[in-house]
């Protein structure tokens, strides 16, 4: 990997102590959640150290709303769950996919279940955080910064980018597919990341006098948004060129399919999105963090129809993924992860639906996971004061499998302290 | 559209050299004493406006001492742009003026939706996206349509949950209606409105099994902020709440949809709001919020508006759409008493936020981000209206904003969220878009950078306005510019 030289490994200090005193509004900015970038900081930073030095990838897959792990991973023999669950229960037990006599996944996860049956999915159990919040957002915000006091700012995929990657100049390192905005897990003020809705699309109609001109304008912009105006357009600039080489280059071994019968259409093309992964991942451009979101999990109504639908998608959506990588060698480089706010209540509603929970499991997908299930079967005779499952795995140690045994990055600085180990990974790089 | 050619324009953007180029151009206005946003253009019929007064060397020079300035910013922060007619009234009107009128003024209504009988509100979200647009373009009390924006996405809702655009008309029409009445009478609009009461599943909630969604949304998103209250209040409140139901239907029409389905949809030939079903209801008394016992709607209502938490909370989110995006907690706590002592008076509130002299501090100057929907309309009125709605309607969704169509029950994000690398290329693009659309003679650019720019300019964008080779090259610069995307 190269390295920028010169002026981008000057600290921000130095330019203080070289007299420059930058915009007041700038830094009170910092102090807040998915804070604009210093308008100065973020034009000379750079990677300045030594991190991660490996091809792996890691792909983590947002399940936005909250997705109802006992439907995804579904208890076979346990009666109360049909107590719980009048309406829902029945059908979900009796067309499982069985992985072994206490657990089967959802119907519609057939592809997965195939993965399942060649050791290449892990499935974590039960977890959470302690003393959970029912807020979609204030777990949404724990889950990407990693931090249940809520202190922290940045995200922990946006602060691997920072401390462990050559983001500055290398702009597809981190990359949102499938967005238009950056996803808070990926955002930190030192990390630079794109993030590309539709690749097809994603071009200036101008065409290249439009684009140099758009070039220059953002040059140099003043107020407390002007370098995060600058940076997003050398992204988008520099993502360009690059896509124009990657699409030439690719060819998709597998059927990316968003034309899945919904109860009510996604916002996420999630297909397309993963299909874009793909393409950034086997055509070398570098990328190493990617996030894709599939919304649509606040079933606290008609759930049975529209909570399959989902997992249907995201079955055919990831087992296209797989399948492409694993066509074009890339297959061993990449963990394929998701990640819910919470699950769901374990007694439905009068909606035919659930309202939010707690605890709930954790897929990792890939030819890097060692597959089984790993953490404790939450249970539904013990629910916590609130009717909720109750957590037994802290989902920081999931990350700090992830960071350190997949990435091999110094999952202690990122996340700021040690958790207990789930060893999901076949051959952790360094833990 | 032709630009013209220079070496800057012409080298592609070189990523390492961006610290360089930006100490470069530090240095160089430290040492003439001239700030990077005080670049003022020559001509023009208000150079006033370009005089360089004080701020820092990296932020906008703020021209807010000036009146016509002060006139300008409001506009641009309430009205989605303006005419040069409505402009030159609010300029001899004076700001404080202009302020009661845009207040006082009565919302004009858009023109009835046709499409709004089709049974079952099956009809083209992209319509009811249109219509509202063109009332953006076209209405003579923009305050109005900016506020019913502002509650579109604050009490929202999203027409493929609500699954009948008929009720998304209607909600939109009512959020028109309310936005400057008060609080209480809102909240009684909202919860019974039927796009909410699909959105948020109040429709099939009872007493005896209720759901929790609209509860918990109603004081964590509507009203009184996360950490002011408990999971207990979520789950009595959502007791408190069950029994509305969906209006019946004047009829209902037997349709053919895809696939010769036969299907029996509801038709109303005029707008409704929800029905309480009292055998639906909770027949037992509740703990929340503080109190004990039996508890309908307005008494949960009631109960919210008690908390002081709920005009803090409400002031907080109008000021980081109309003011600052980091309001300070002495200006959000003073207002939010304003609020509360007026009975949650928006007029009142919106009157506070406006003549306090935060609103036009030097430090407010550009220091929002328009919105997709702002952006545009602004744009398109400032280009003369060309016929764009359609354009706009579709535009937004790559920059993050699909009207009716929100990420989330949070709404959309404001200010910094709208920029990332998908957004930024997808507002050029519609610049180019909309210029394409505009045919025949354009307004003077020159005029538009002192109406619309105030004259205030970075190095970069005055650079290349004053290289374009025409009117057409010179209003993309305009529009395409950082200064641009401000308010």
């Amino acid at each position: 990997m190269t390295r920028e030289v010169g002026i981008n490994q000057l600290k921000r200090r130095d330019f203080l102590k070289a007299g420059l005193v930058f915009g007041a509004g700038a830094s009170g900015l910092a102090a807040g959640y998915a804070a604009v970038p210093d308008a100065f900081a973020r034009a000379v930073y750079a990677a300045k150290r030594e991190g991660v030095n490996n091809e792996n990838v890691l792909v983590m897959i947002q399940l936005a709303g909250g997705n109802d792990g006992l439907r995804t991973l579904v208890p076979l023999a346990d009666p109360t769950l049909h107590d719980l669950r009048p309406k829902l229960a029945g059908s979900m037990v009796s067309q499982a996919l069985p992985l072994n006599a206490q657990y089967g996944l959802n119907h519609n996860l057939a592809g997965i279940k195939s993965l399942w049956d060649k050791g290449k999915l892990a499935i974590v159990q039960g977890v959470g955080y302690p003393n959970p919040t029912f807020s979609h957002f204030e777990s949404i915000r724990i889950w990407e910064t990693g931090d249940p006091t809520r202190r922290q700012v940045d995200g922990w995929l946006g602060r691997t980018l920072a401390t462990s990657y050559d983001s500055n100049g290398h702009p597809l390192t981190g990359c949102a597919c499938g967005a238009t905005d950056a996803p808070g897990a990926l955002r930190d003020l030192q990390a630079t990341l794109t993030v590309i809705q539709n690749q097809k699309t994603f071009g200036f109609t101008g065409g290249s006098e439009v684009e140099a001109a758009v070039g220059a304008l953002y040059k140099g912009t003043p107020g407390i948004y002007g370098a995060l105006f600058d940076t997003a357009i050398a992204t988008a600039t520099e993502t360009m060129a690059t896509l124009r080489t990657s699409s030439t280059s690719y060819q998709p071994m597998a059927d990316y399919s968003d034309k899945v019968k919904l109860v009510y259409s996604s916002k996420n093309q999630l297909a397309a999105a993963l299909q874009l992964a793909a393409e950034l991942i086997v055509t070398g451009t570098g990328v190493k963090l990617l996030h894709v979101t599939l919304g649509g999990f606040d079933t606290h109504y008609t759930e049975l129809s529209r909570h399959d639908d989902l997992m249907g998608y995201l079955d055919s959506a990831v087992s296209a993924l797989y399948q492409d990588l694993a066509a074009h060698h890339m297959a061993d480089k990449v963990l394929i992860a998701t990640w819910s706010e919470f699950g769901r209540r374990p007694k439905e509603n009068a909606s035919g639906g659930t309202d939010h929970g707690a605890a709930a499991p954790l897929l990792l997908i890939g030819d890097p996971v060692h597959g089984g299930l790993f953490g404790e079967e939450p249970s539904l005779t013990s629910l916590d004061d609130t009717g909720n499952l109750k957590y037994a795995v802290d989902f920081r140690s999931v990350y700090q499998e992830i960071l350190s045994g997949h990435l091999g990055a110094d999952s202690g600085q990122i996340l700021g302290s040690a958790f207990e180990r789930v060893p999901f990974l076949k051959a952790p790089v360094a833990v | 559209m032709a630009l013209a050619s220079t070496d800057e324009q012409a080298s592609p953007v070189a990523l390492p050299r961006r610290g360089i180029t930006r100490r470069q151009a530090l240095a160089a206005a430290l040492a003439t004493g001239v700030g990077v946003g005080a670049v003022r253009l020559l001509g023009g019929s208000m150079q006033q406006l370009a005089t360089p007064l004080a701020g820092s060397a990296t932020g906008w020079i703020s021209p807010l001492k000036s009146e016509s300035a002060r006139v300008m910013h409001l506009l641009r922060r309430t009205a989605f742009g303006y005419s040069p007619t409505q402009l030159e009234t609010a300029l001899s009107d004076g700001f404080d003026k202009t302020v009661d009128r845009l207040i006082e003024s009565k919302p004009a209504e858009p023109p009835p939706l046709e499409a709004a009988t089709t049974p079952g509100g099956r009809f083209p979200i992209t319509q009811l996206q249109q219509w509202w647009i063109n009332h953006m373009l076209t209405t003579q009390t923009p305050f109005a349509e900016r506020m019913t924006l502002f509650w579109h996405g604050h009490f929202t809702s999203d027409y493929r949950k609500a699954a009948d655009n008929t009720f998304m008309y209607w909600q939109n029409l009512t959020w028109r209606r309310m936005a400057m009445t008060d609080l209480p009478a809102m909240l009684v609009a909202v919860t019974t409105d039927p796009a909410m009461l699909r959105y948020l599943d109040l429709a099939t909630s009872t007493g005896q099994n209720p759901n929790e969604n609209y509860s918990r949304e109603l004081m964590e998103l509507f009203t009184m902020g996360p950490g002011n209250f408990t999971e207990q209040d979520v789950r009595e409140g959502a007791k408190a709440l069950a029994g509305w139901q969906l209006p019946k239907p004047d009829s209902i029409a037997t349709v053919t949809v895809n696939n010769n389905v036969m299907r029996r949809l509801p038709v109303f030939s005029t707008q409704q709001s929800g029905v309480f079903n009292a055998r639906r209801a909770y027949n037992g008394g509740v703990t929340y919020l503080g109190h004990q016992g039996r508890l309908d709607t307005e008494g949960v209502i009631d109960r919210i508006l008690a908390q002081p938490s709920t005009a803090t909370f409400l002031a907080t989110k109008v000021v980081q759409h109309f003011v600052t995006g980091r309001p300070s907690t002495s200006y959000v706590a003073a207002l939010g008493d304003t609020f509360r002592r007026s009975r949650y008076d928006m007029k009142t509130l919106m009157r506070a936020i406006f003549k306090s002299p935060e609103f036009t501090a030097d430090q407010s100057y550009r220091a929002l981000v328009k919105s997709p929907a702002e952006f545009m309309v602004h744009a398109a009125r400032a280009l003369g209206n060309p016929p764009i709605a359609k354009v706009i309607a579709g535009a937004g969704s790559g920059m993050g904003q699909t009207l009716f169509d929100p990420p989330d029950v949070n709404g959309w994000p404001t200010n910094e969220a709208w920029i990332s690398s998908n957004t930024v290329v997808e507002r050029v693009n519609f610049v180019t878009a909309a210029l394409a659309q505009t045919k025949g003679l354009l307004p003077s650019p020159h005029d538009a950078v002192h109406r619309h720019l105030d004259g205030v300019l970075g190095v970069q964008t005055s650079s290349l306005f004053n290289q374009a080779a025409d009117d057409r090259a010179r209003w993309f610069i305009t529009l395409a510019s950082p200064e641009f995307q401000l308010k």
